[in-house]
């Protein structure tokens, strides 16, 4: 497998804001880019296994009730017409959801993701359900009871989890965009694996209600796109204040789309010093450095930041982590514990051994915590720079149950990068630069001081206009 | 000294407390480590009285930090 440079004629190799121009061109209709786009989700989903159920009928009827609002002359929403797909976890009483597990088989909710609602009413096609981790519990995209999902740009490789079908299916071209779910890094890290864009928002940025729990406290819902732009347009449909969520801010959604536009200039890109790259192999160090040459060369300034308490806050977010999930999983490990597999079942189990008083000291220390890191990082950087994965892509084999030794080891190098903003609350993009000598992506990861989004947009913008990453394709694909 | 670590006996007796029958002791064992590992990071971490921290308050303290910004 490998790269190579996608040229336009497949309407699949759009990007998701030219895909819906040309629909509100009518240069295509959105039946005819659906039906290319489930062809092609039907095609490559035999080697990647990123949908958990590709729903044609279902689709179709929503791309045609789409192109007759165009032909009435309604107003079209900004995704118009624009062929998406979730993760296998937003509420939808249309649709099955099972959370990726065996224990939620065949559930129908009753009421409807407010991020899949506002989608909806931005006039996007929903294709189906996408793969995942059991219950988002894992970071390398495994899933006993579904199959594995793969990696676009070698199928032997983890599409990383827990949002591993939003990853691959976006770097396949086969949507245009998804959204996918973040407790540890759950979109950042399948967006890093499989080369495109990622974003955790803020926490309160973007309702999560209607959508599968893990840990609410932690618990981030996500866009994956390919560009800079795809992103922030997918970021403002489903950004905001939701009633139904009551942890959601009320603060205004700027116009993302806008905010790229402006100049990155000047602004002062921060470099961690300490834990981000204490686990980074040489080839990624590599790409990474790369990528910062290429920021200086965008006309921004690298500063180098320490970031306090560093090392303890992967094992933070964790106390806090394992404890909700325990809880809001104990009915069903109490009494239907063969249903879990064994990897997961352990993880949702941690929070049984944890004491309460720890769980509660590490919520009470998380706003302490969060002002201490924006003072002393974005006193000195208007962005923070990191890894996003630390290591060359795994193989399926190495991280799977009886797979090689060192096995835990791989898995336990894959959060500590990300699962820290988690903890913080703050926003972190994951935005594709380059390759390992394996052959798989190579990413680094951007933080903000809270509600910055617009901000990582922007040098996320600026460092494509300078940069072919996100053009690549995989040849799968 | 090394780092105090919970043991996966004691994970199994809080799983029998708890109603988990069915924990094995290769799964308790893999508990205690990420039990233990996460409870330390809690206990290095306070260096003052969180007597008067509401965490309910988090979500204030971000929009607060992104005003200063």
């Amino acid at each position: 497998m490998g790269a190579h440079t996608g040229h336009a004629v497949d309407p699949a190799h759009a990007t998701l804001v030219g895909a819906a121009d040309a629909i509100a061109r009518g240069d295509i209709s959105s039946v005819e880019l659906t039906r290319a786009m489930l062809e092609r989700a039907h095609r490559l989903n035999a080697s990647i296994n990123c949908f958990i159920r590709i729903e044609d009928e279902l689709a179709l009827a929503e791309a045609a009730a789409a192109d007759a609002a165009r032909a009435e002359g309604a107003t079209l929403g900004t995704l118009h017409g624009v062929p998406l797909a979730l993760k296998d976890m937003f509420y939808d009483p249309a649709r099955e959801v099972s959370s990726g597990s065996r224990v939620r088989a065949g559930f129908r909710a009753t009421t409807t993701a407010t991020t899949l609602a506002r989608t909806k009413a931005s006039g996007a096609v929903n294709l189906g359900a996408l793969n995942m981790t059991e219950f988002a519990l894992g970071p390398t995209g495994h899933n006993a009871w579904y199959g594995h999902c793969r990696n676009p740009w070698n199928v032997a490789h983890v599409a990383g989890g827990s949002s591993s079908g939003s990853g691959a299916a976006v770097a396949a071209r086969i949507v245009f965009g998804a959204l996918g779910s973040d407790t540890g890094g759950s979109v950042r890290l399948p967006a890093a694996v499989n080369g495109v864009l990622g974003m955790k928002a803020t926490y309160g940025r973007v309702s999560r209600a209607g959508a599968m729990p893990l840990s609410p406290s932690m618990d981030y819902l996500g866009p994956f796109a390919r560009t800079a732009r795809d992103c922030a347009r997918l970021l403002k449909v489903i950004a905001g204040h939701d009633a139904a969520d009551p942890t959601s801010s009320r603060r205004a959604v700027p116009d993302y789309e806008a905010l790229i536009e402006q100049d990155a200039t000047g602004l002062r890109v921060g470099v961690a010093k300490n834990h981000f790259f204490d686990a980074t192999t040489p080839d990624v160090r590599a790409a990474l450095d790369a990528a910062l040459r290429a920021l200086e060369g965008a006309g921004m300034r690298l500063v180098d930041v320490e970031v306090p308490n560093a090392e303890h806050l992967t094992e933070l977010s964790r106390a806090v982590v394992y404890s909700e999930a325990a809880a809001l999983h104990g009915h069903w490990l109490r009494t239907r514990p063969q249903d879990y597999s064994p990897q997961v079942r352990a993880r949702a189990a941690t929070g049984i051994a944890i004491p309460a008083a720890s769980y509660l000291e590490a919520l009470q220390l998380r706003p302490l915590l969060l002002r201490r890191y924006v003072e002393q990082v974005h006193s000195k950087c208007d962005v923070l720079f990191t890894p996003t994965l630390p290591i060359p892509v795994p193989t399926v084999a190495e991280t799977d149950v009886g797979g090689s030794a060192s096995m835990w080891e791989t898995i336990a190098k894959m959060v500590p990068c990300t699962a820290p903003f988690n903890y913080l609350g703050v926003p972190a993009l994951s935005v594709h630069a380059g390759f390992t000598a394996n052959g798989l992506p190579a990413s680094f990861q951007l933080i903000g001081r809270p509600f910055a989004e617009g901000l990582l947009l922007r040098v996320a913008a600026a460092y494509q206009a300078v940069t072919d990453w996100h053009e690549q394709v995989p040849s799968l694909a | 000294m090394s780092a105090p670590t919970l043991s996966a006996d004691a994970v199994l007796e809080l799983a029998r407390l708890e109603g988990y029958a069915n924990l094995d002791a290769d799964t308790a064992a893999r508990i205690a480590v990420g039990a233990s590992n996460a409870v330390r990071a809690v206990t290095a971490s306070v260096h003052e009285s969180l007597f008067d921290v509401e965490p309910l308050h988090f979500l204030a303290e971000l929009e607060r930090l992104a005003d200063e910004g």
